[in-house]
């Protein structure tokens, strides 16, 4: 039975349904199957509840800050800065692409928004200099992924949900990891650009570079509350999100006049849209892990898949092999959705901390969406470049491996997540 | 035929009224939120019911955008095998997709419109509001019948053979465009114009 719910799922998610029929289809299908007393309306009640925890807020409310964001110039204002200061160094035009997407990501969280912010603003920069285009493509698609590892990350707040883990933590443990890519990709940078003989560009005086600073200050200003507010107590993540709104708002009405009172509308509107696509997921998610649940299906699977005598190391690999896979095909939003409640008890189990899996997961997450066949910021690359699928992804491998060398290292060394969670929390 | 154009007539004024139903939504938790947390520590004061406002913003803007985002062709499909078959085989199963998902769509509306019944029933009010509960969870009920409407005119929409296009809703061709890339593209170009950075010179972009 488990067995016909989950071939219906994964069928109907192949020939192309909308994400949210498979996790509904076979959650209605499950509960017929294992709860034939009850009625249908417990569906209906658990996709409310699915939507109703108050930190689920912080989702709308980051979407929100992020589409006043973007129609801003906080993306060239943060790239100004980081050029100012890692210019003059070999690489550093990619070097400043990196820290540009994790300065952007910390901004607003958002991968798609930071491969066409700052994708957008330099890669015809860096194909002038003489960095080859699938080099440069490559780099801007996976280094658009630290937007879901630096903190505020949607994936997180979801994961966070709907495993019942602080996300405030999560956050917190997402910047180790994030900074680790950041530099490694900035090593293989300057390494590439050598080989290659690209050209540096001249040093900056220090002149141009406080103005860079005192340009950025005001975007800078959001990481100051995302992290600071929650690495301080300050803020809870929900709070944290409200206050960015704000801040987002009066900065970019009031300061620099780049919307109007009329453009609320249409980013209301559009963080409305998206945040029902995005809630509507969670809400069937709901009911699936509900059903699932009741019907034992973790467990079925554990077991047929022999883990239920795993150490931790083995689960933790695990964890990372799906997520990996999965999120090479499907939405990270629905792997989650699917995959957290069937490894949820041998998580517990296994006494795992549910930080570290969190992190674990985001990393996997964010590295499927840059690896083809499906990642999504390829095919956001493809829209914003017009390059074919192929050229596209001809430059991912080196950056795939750098990043599977994270999953490893942060598999032998945890206090990449763990040191700064303890930092503020322990 | 003319059956389809006048429902999709009728269907521009819904589109309307979804927009103003999400904007409002949209801002109403915006405005609580933020009041809430400003009133938490300028005024150590929380706003009592801001908790449950919000949960029922957020039901309904989940459930009224389900219909919008239909319409707008925005819910995220793994299009990657649909992609790769023949034209005619793609609008058949479009139909098929389109028309089982209205199907579901229903049959959850209806379930939905028990449940409120049974809870309207009950009398149950909100803890902190002492408001109707039924009254917050309506919208689930509209929302999912709008969305099944919105499926099967994208079914009947496909049944037009003699039409190449395969549609993802009744307005939309299936194309590769993201719709959210889109948007943020179109942004870019709005804003890029004045910004006298040389970083934002694309001479070099093919």
């Amino acid at each position: 039975m488990t067995f016909l719910m989950l071939t219906v799922m994964v069928c109907l998610l192949l020939i192309g349904f909308p994400m949210k029929m498979p996790l509904l289809a076979a959650a209605v299908l499950g509960f017929m199957i294992f709860m034939p007393d009850l009625s249908l309306q417990i569906v209906i009640q658990q996709m409310i509840g699915g939507v109703k925890p108050a930190t689920l807020i912080a989702i709308p409310m980051f979407i929100l800050a992020a589409d006043i964001i973007t129609r801003g110039r906080s993306a060239t204002r943060l790239i100004d800065l980081v050029m100012s200061f890692v210019g003059h160094i070999r690489g550093g035009l990619a070097i400043a692409v990196t820290s540009a997407c994790a300065l952007f990501g910390a901004v607003c969280g958002s991968t798609q928004a930071t491969v066409v912010a700052v994708g957008g603003a330099m890669r015809g920069r860096m194909l002038e200099t003489g960095y080859k285009d699938s080099f440069t493509i490559g780099l801007i698609v996976n280094a658009a992924n630290l937007a879901y590892l630096i903190p505020p990350s949607i994936g997180m707040i979801i994961y966070g949900v709907i495993s019942g883990t602080s996300i405030a933590e999560l956050f917190i443990a997402g910047i180790g990891p994030g900074l680790v890519i950041v530099a490694l990709f900035s090593v293989y940078c300057a390494w590439y650009a050598k080989r290659q003989g690209i050209p540096v560009h001249p040093r900056i005086a220090w002149r141009p570079r406080l103005r860079a600073l005192r340009h950025a200050l005001w975007p800078l200003g959001f990481p100051v509350i995302i992290i600071g507010g929650i690495y301080g107590g300050v803020f809870s993540p929900t709070e944290a999100a409200a206050v960015c709104v704000l801040y987002a708002f009066v900065l970019e009405f009031v300061f620099f006049r780049s919307i109007r009172l009329k453009d609320m509308a249409d980013i209301a509107l559009s963080t409305g849209a998206l945040t029902s696509v995005v809630f509507i997921l969670i809400s069937a998610g709901a009911i699936f892990s509900w059903t699932l649940s009741y019907a034992q299906v973790p467990q079925t699977i554990i077991n047929s898949l022999g883990l239920e005598q795993a150490g931790p190391l083995m689960i933790l690999l695990a964890i990372n092999i799906a997520f990996f896979l999965g999120c090479m095909f499907v939405d990270s939003v629905v792997v989650i959705l699917i995959l957290v409640p069937i490894f949820a008890p041998l998580i517990s189990a296994a006494g795992l901390d549910p930080v570290l899996v969190g992190v674990f997961i985001t990393l996997q997450v964010a590295i499927g969406a840059a690896t083809p066949p499906f990642g999504c910021n390829l095919f956001t690359a493809i829209a914003v470049f017009r390059r074919p699928f192929i050229e596209v992804v001809r430059g991912v491998p080196p950056f795939l491996l750098i990043l599977l060398f994270v999953t490893i290292l942060l598999l032998l060394v945890p206090d990449i997540a763990l040191l700064l969670r303890d930092a503020a929390f322990r | 035929m003319s059956v389809i154009n006048s429902l999709i007539k009728l269907d521009h004024y819904l589109e309307r009224i979804e927009s103003w139903i999400l904007i409002a939504g949209v801002l109403t938790m915006a405005g609580n939120t933020i009041a809430n947390v400003l009133g938490r520590y300028v005024f150590s004061q929380s706003i009592y019911f801001s908790e449950e406002l919000n949960q029922f913003l957020v039901v309904i803007v989940t459930f009224m955008g389900l219909g919008y985002a239909t319409r707008k062709g925005m819910h995220i499909r793994m299009s990657a095998l649909f992609d790769i078959l023949p034209p005619r085989t793609r609008k058949v199963m479009m139909i098929f997709i389109a028309f089982i998902t209205a199907v579901m769509m229903a049959v959850l509306a209806w379930y939905a419109f028990e449940y409120v019944q049974k809870i309207a029933a009950r009398g149950r009010v909100t803890p902190a509001l002492q408001f109707p509960l039924y009254l917050t969870y309506i919208w689930v009920i509209v929302g999912l019948a709008l969305a099944s409407v919105q499926y099967l005119l994208t079914a009947l929409k496909n049944l037009n053979l003699k039409d190449e296009n395969v549609y993802v809703s009744h307005n939309r061709i299936d194309s590769y465009d993201d719709p959210q890339t889109e948007s943020l593209l179109a942004r870019q170009v709005d804003n890029g114009q004045d910004f006298d950075s040389p970083l934002n010179d694309k001479k070099g972009s093919k």
